[in-house]
């Protein structure tokens, strides 16, 4: 028997009857690391109907304080309060026969088994006699009870990450979960898919369940939420209604002081002028193994002190693109000339050695061994060469000191960098990974979508690291899906559909309407001009 | 006043290794229980086990004696694990090693000086030709190398039993089962103890050195932890795949030919004595670390000496097996363990 | 899978040095010349630990039963005496750490129940102040010493009953491996039904084991099939008499009295006792009289027939019993001209195969197949 209610028609606002006890209470939570203070004296109400955002910087402690909410971590001190009874989780199983469940910043799924056999997997409700029809169809039941369409009988591996994160949605509300919390759900998210997830969250609060959102994007959070949580150093500084709230009161929240974000349109005074082409890509294609083409016949022009952004919808090539112009994967036909010579078959070696760096899309798996320190890990670039390694040799003493002026430059305090990176939160990551490649960025630097989980102040930071790059006559590779972003920082926008060029146009005469057409499909005026530079 | 249990993420090196402590007590406790019930008086048996094993240049020398090959195939399975590969075939490799090594010892002519080196060569190259397939199917084909290695440990295994009883069966007549006495014999350097222990404490030094303070050893860090990063780096991966697994295999080889040649001294079937599948307890032990594998060789061999204590004093192999087992069951819950912390609510 | 322990049950490892070259034979009593090496000096009775390593279990019904029994023997006789032991020692190093343990428990004496080969020889040579004795063993050293049975004469009588009591005149073995105790068994037993029944033939088949109760039902049967009417075999246990008892057959065993399994089919055993031998033994070394021996316990002190089945008729039993009294009397059957199953004339017209010779017999004679 499928249970979860069908979606009635329900009220806009769910709005708990007078005298209701908070769904979620938590009590002076406190956590702490070996030298760090994760959370100290947190207390939060989320009320039923209620989406509450969770805010603050990197390393501010949110995760943590989720973590705790869904016994992965236990308390040092606090407690938690469910519909007024106090509750200790062991687990994050128990947290979830509470109704308490969390999407978590990296995905959990299994990559090679179906939807509907992740979503049966370790769940008490899960037939005793299985066969995939039987799985499939339970699935799809309560996919549509739940109005969120996916796929039984697809595997996670072929999914797109807005899908992916729709099966772990489901996987948590068919657990019939009341609270859905979800860990910088959109930082993945194409905006369509955003603004989808919304309508399902919104659906969801109405029936008087509750959402915890934590979000490093004060447009959404100001969109969608009711009341907002900020957290800064471990604690709490404040729980405000969001109506009341703006981008800048919210911001100086989280940091402490106002915080100017600078308006990095225009080139500086002392900007190396655009130069020669440093890197070309002529005619690229290449499939992703299985026999579907990702890039197919495109061509690109990288210039010295410029930025060229990549616009386009997740998934249009843009990961292959970054792969292939980074030496990781080889392109099944096409040229790539770096300096005039031809990097089409070299590896990624030779591209570091060139003065290439790659701040790639998913850091966790293939920018960092996360169960490997943090000092291994700092070091990833330039283990090869002194005074690290004087061709034979490892100096771990130099590169403790390495990792020590990464993080600094990073501004990620660490408290002991034998521990494993993993342990940094995810914005920190993202950090440390960006400083280490701009280290070695002498000549390219594919940056894909680096701003993703980073705070608002890192994010602005991180531009001006990127513009400063330009500015010494690095060719820039700018990937985001963020319109804004790019039109900002880029000095053109490329944009890419089904692993093609559709248009590159100067950011100075950019229409957003244009390159939105162009993400749809839609080639720039005419051919001969859409291949072009 | 309520207390919580409280996972952390990774012991402080004091307290995992109280937990082994703790853990091993525990498992004493537990099966001087059993023995108790089976009517033996778990005091004396103890005070027998420590008094044979430590109190004795008996008891030290079987120790020392029993630590070689479990250095050497503990150290293959932690050097495999290094770069993630599951290298359940030391028991194969030993086999192969130990072949090898007779090979040059009953056909090469020679004076020891040259003949001794030569069998240790041997028997790494025949521990390494023994995990190259799995090592190509893994590296080229993306083959599960647990189930390849596994595999060829009952490949070896048949394999030196029927040369030991055929084609290399004792010429002087009578023997069915061995070898003839291998002509060369590592020698002793105290009582049974011979030169293969400071030579296993040696590669194990080497061993260590090499991940900790090589470029080497860095890169094989990273691609063992994740074979992505170390691909974005630029590492040849499937290289270093292949020179560590043949590495791995190289060690378990010589597991088995100074077993042959300093403890055995004739190619038998069974000669391997298990110690293929005890190193992968003692990688475990050691948690993967090159070092970590001298002082859980050394535990898994006192627990084995134990054992044989145990016998003498009239228990059988079974309930021996059992309490071995139990203390490695202990040891690991207790790892685990070490992990939590309790504190007040 | 063949496990290695199996083969070693009486074994037949060569040792490397000259088989046996100084195995004498004592035609009667218990102990064969002593090597010249000076006697181990004497203990105390309340500080002798004595320490048996058994290749089975005690439970086997068997050979390592019998061992026991002689182990106990020995508790019995000296009761301040310390007995310890290890059943199911594996023929491996691990042979080795168990006999060091025991010297390391402070035994003075120390005995294998099988051939151990370099695992007892080594440990002995580094070991010289306490005894050691390997049944079977054929490389002795100043402090180790061997033992056996003679059970060829037992098997030859043996044989004369199945030879008078066989209507087709084939005979049945199964065997475990093609090691001495197996030539001797199945060559005295065939020698002794052709004493009765010149045409008589022998065919073995080869279990490779001590221990397996299928494989042995299973040969058995075949040789049952084959036309065999009377078996014998050199079995830890009682498979194949049952398949004779069920097939209206004979059968002749091996070690203790196992007839309950099969008194209809039941003509004998081969029935060993190291009681006495052990309990002499023990008191030498206690004594401080102990120096190695290699002894064959002869018929009669250490090995024998065992009492006739219930359906061995009295003349064959009679006739059979005539010869066990022969042979005590110092007569041998094993004097040529004997030849190998080639026909090659192995033991020339005249000699008589000396008790070396016949512990070391690694030929089949004419008339045996499948060896
Ligand atoms: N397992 C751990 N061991 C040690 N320190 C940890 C561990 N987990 C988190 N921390 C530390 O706790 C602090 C809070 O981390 P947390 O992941 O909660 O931050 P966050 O608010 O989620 O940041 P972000 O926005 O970057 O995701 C960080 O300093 C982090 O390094
Ligand atoms: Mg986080």
């Amino acid at each position: 028997m499928i249970a979860p209610e069908p979606p009635v028609p329900v009220p806009t606002r769910f709005v708990p009857p007078p005298g209701t006890a908070p769904i979620v209470q938590l009590r002076g939570i406190a956590k702490y690391f070996p030298g760090v203070i994760a959370n100290e004296d947190v207390d939060l109400d989320v009320m039923p109907g209620e989406i509450h955002a969770l805010l603050g910087e990197n390393g501010a402690g949110k995760s943590t304080l989720m973590n705790i909410l869904t016994g992965i971590y236990q308390p040092d001190a606090g407690e938690i309060v469910i519909d007024g009874y106090p509750q200790s989780f062991a687990s994050p199983v128990e947290a979830i026969a509470a109704g308490i469940g969390m999407v978590h910043q990296h995905f959990k799924l299994v990559k090679a088994f179906t939807v509907a056999e992740n979503i049966h997997l370790g769940w008490s409700d899960t037939p005793r006699a299985v066969s995939a029809a039987v799985l499939e169809r339970r699935t799809a039941e309560l996919a549509q009870a739940l109005n969120l369409t996916v796929d039984p009988a697809a595997r996670i591996g072929e999914l797109s990450t807005g899908e992916q994160q729709r099966v772990e949605i489901l996987r948590v509300l068919t657990r019939k979960a009341r609270v859905l919390i979800l860990d910088e759900p959109t930082a993945v998210l194409t905006p369509a898919e955003a603004h989808e997830l919304f309508r399902a969250l919104k659906d969801f609060v109405a029936r008087g369940n509750a959402v915890i959102f934590i979000s490093h994007k004060l447009d959404e959070v100001l969109e969608i939420s009711d009341r907002v949580t900020v957290l800064r150093g471990g604690r709490k500084v404040a729980t405000e209604q969001t109506a009341g709230c703006t981008e800048t009161s919210l911001a100086r929240l989280m940091v402490g002081r106002e915080i100017v974000l600078s308006d990095m349109r225009g080139r500086s005074a002392g900007a190396a002028p655009i130069g020669a082409p440093v890197m070309t890509l002529e005619d690229i294609r290449a499939d992703d193994g299985q026999g579907h083409v990702v890039l197919d016949g495109l061509s690109l022009v990288l210039r010295a002190g410029e930025i060229l952004g990549i616009a386009g919808v997740a998934g249009n090539g843009q990961k292959e693109l970054t792969q292939v112009i980074t030496g990781m994967r080889q392109a099944a036909s096409g040229r790539i000339l770096v300096d005039g010579a031809d990097f089409s078959r070299a590896g990624a070696a030779e591209f570091a050695d060139f003065g290439v760096g790659h701040i790639p899309e998913d850091r966790l798996h293939s920018g960092l061994a996360p169960s490997l320190s943090i000092t291994d890990n700092a070091v990833l670039r330039e283990y090869d060469r002194p005074p690290l390694s004087g061709g034979f040799g490892f100096n771990g003493r130099a590169a403790t000191a390495l990792a020590k002026d990464i993080a600094e430059a990073a501004s990620v305090t660490v408290p002991d960098f034998g521990m494993p990176v993993r342990n940094l939160s995810g914005g920190n990551q993202q950090r440390l990974v960006a400083r280490r490649e701009m280290r070695i960025a002498s000549r390219v630097l594919v940056a894909a979508y680096p701003s993703r989980g980073l705070d608002v102040g890192a994010i602005n930071m991180m531009m001006r690291y990127l513009v400063e790059l330009r500015d010494k006559g690095v060719a820039v590779l700018f990937i985001s899906e963020e319109l804004e972003e790019l039109l900002n920082l880029s000095d053109r926008i490329a944009v890419m559909f089904h692993g093609r060029v559709m248009g590159v146009v100067d950011t100075a005469e950019a229409d957003i309407d244009t390159i939105g057409l162009m993400m749809g499909g839609k080639r720039l005026t005419d051919d001969a001009k859409g291949r072009g530079h | 006043m309520a207390y919580r249990i409280q996972r952390i993420p990774s012991a402080p090196p004091s307290v995992a290794l109280a937990a082994r402590g703790l853990a091993i007590v525990l498992a004493l406790v537990t099966a001087g229980i059993v023995l108790a019930a089976l009517g033996f008086n778990p005091l004396a048996l103890g005070w027998q086990v420590l008094r044979t094993t430590f109190g004795s240049s008996y008891g030290l020398e079987d120790v020392g004696l029993l630590v070689i090959p479990l250095i050497f195939t503990g150290l293959a399975v932690a050097v495999g694990q290094k770069i993630g590969a599951q290298n359940i075939g030391a028991e194969g490799q030993f086999y192969a090693g130990a072949f090898a090594a007779t090979g040059v010892a009953l056909f090469v002519p020679g004076p020891m000086a040259v003949i001794l080196p030569l069998m240790f060569v041997a028997g790494a190259i025949g521990g390494a030709i023994w995990i190259l397939i799995p090592t190509l199917a893994r590296a080229y084909a993306d083959v599960n190398e647990l189930i390849t290695t596994l595999l060829l440990n009952f490949v070896a295994t048949l394999l030196v039993y029927w040369v030991a009883t055929g084609p290399w069966l004792d010429p002087s007549g009578r023997a069915l089962a061995t070898t003839a006495r291998l002509p060369h014999e590592v020698p002793e350097f105290w009582g049974i103890v011979h030169w293969g222990l400071p030579v296993a404490v040696v590669v194990v030094l080497l061993v260590g050195a090499l991940f900790a303070f090589t470029r080497w050893g860095y890169e094989v860090r990273i691609a063992g932890s994740n074979p992505q990063a170390a691909r974005y780096a630029g590492m040849p991966f499937r290289r270093h795949l292949i020179m560590v697994m043949l590495l791995s295999g190289a060690i378990a080889g010589l597991a088995g030919m100074f077993e042959v040649a300093g403890t055995v001294h004739r190619l038998q079937g069974g000669i391997s004595n298990n110690f293929g599948y005890l190193g992968i307890m003692v990688a475990v032990l050691a948690r993967a670390s090159p070092i970590g594998v001298l002082p859980a060789a050394a535990l898994m061999a006192i627990i084995l000496n134990s054992g044989i204590v145990l016998q003498t004093q009239g228990i059988t192999v079974s309930t021996v097996l059992a309490i071995t087992g139990l203390i490695l069951f202990y040891t690991a819950i207790g790892d685990e363990l070490a992990r939590y912390r309790i504190v007040r609510a | 899978m063949i496990n290695i322990s199996d083969l070693t049950r009486r074994g037949f490892l060569n040792i490397g040095a000259a088989a046996g070259a100084s195995l004498l034979l004592p035609k009667t009593g218990l102990i064969s010349s002593a090597r010249a090496a000076a006697p181990l000096p004497a203990v105390a009775e309340e500080d002798a630990v004595i320490a048996w390593g058994y290749v089975g279990p005690t439970s086997d019904e068997g050979w390592t039963y019998a061992h026991d029994l002689g182990r106990q023997a020995v508790a019995a006789a000296f009761p301040k005496a310390k007995t310890l032991f290890v059943e199911n020692v594996p023929y491996s190093a691990d042979a080795s750490r168990i006999f060091r343990q025991f010297a390391a428990e402070g035994a003075n004496m120390i005995i294998a129940n099988s051939n151990y080969g370099d695992f007892i020889y080594d440990v002995a040579k580094r070991t010289p102040d306490v005894a050691f004795y390997e049944c079977d063993g054929r490389n002795p050293l100043d402090n180790l010493g061997t033992y056996y049975v003679a059970h060829w004469y037992p098997s030859y009588i043996a044989g004369v009953a199945a030879g008078l009591m066989s209507a087709s005149g084939k005979l049945g073995y199964v065997a475990s491996f093609p090691v001495p105790s197996v030539y001797s068994g199945t060559n005295a037993f065939l020698m002794g039904a052709r004493s009765v029944k010149p045409e008589a033939t022998l065919q073995a088949i080869v279990i490779n084991s001590w221990f397996d109760p299928q494989a042995a039902a299973q040969a058995g049967t075949a040789l049952i099939d084959n036309g065999a009417d009377v078996l014998f075999g050199i079995m830890d246990e009682a498979a194949y008499l049952q398949v004779a008892e069920q097939r209206g057959a004979k059968a002749v065993m091996w070690n203790t009295d196992i007839r309950r399994y099969g008194p209809q089919a039941y003509i004998s055993s081969i029935v060993v006792d190291f009681n006495a031998w052990y309990v002499e033994q023990v008191r030498r070394r206690i004594a401080g009289e102990w120096t190695p021996t290699e002894d064959i316990l002869p018929i009669g002190s250490g090995v024998d027939r065992d009492a006739w089945g219930e359906t061995v008729p009295a003349e064959t039993a009679a006739q059979a019993d005539a010869i066990r009294d022969k042979i005590m009397g110092g007569w041998s059957p094993f004097e040529g001209e004997i030849k190998d199953a080639n026909g090659n004339v192995k033991v020339a017209a005249g000699h008589r195969m000396t008790e070396v010779e016949l512990y070391n017999w690694d030929w089949s004679i004419e008339g045996v197949t499948g060896l």
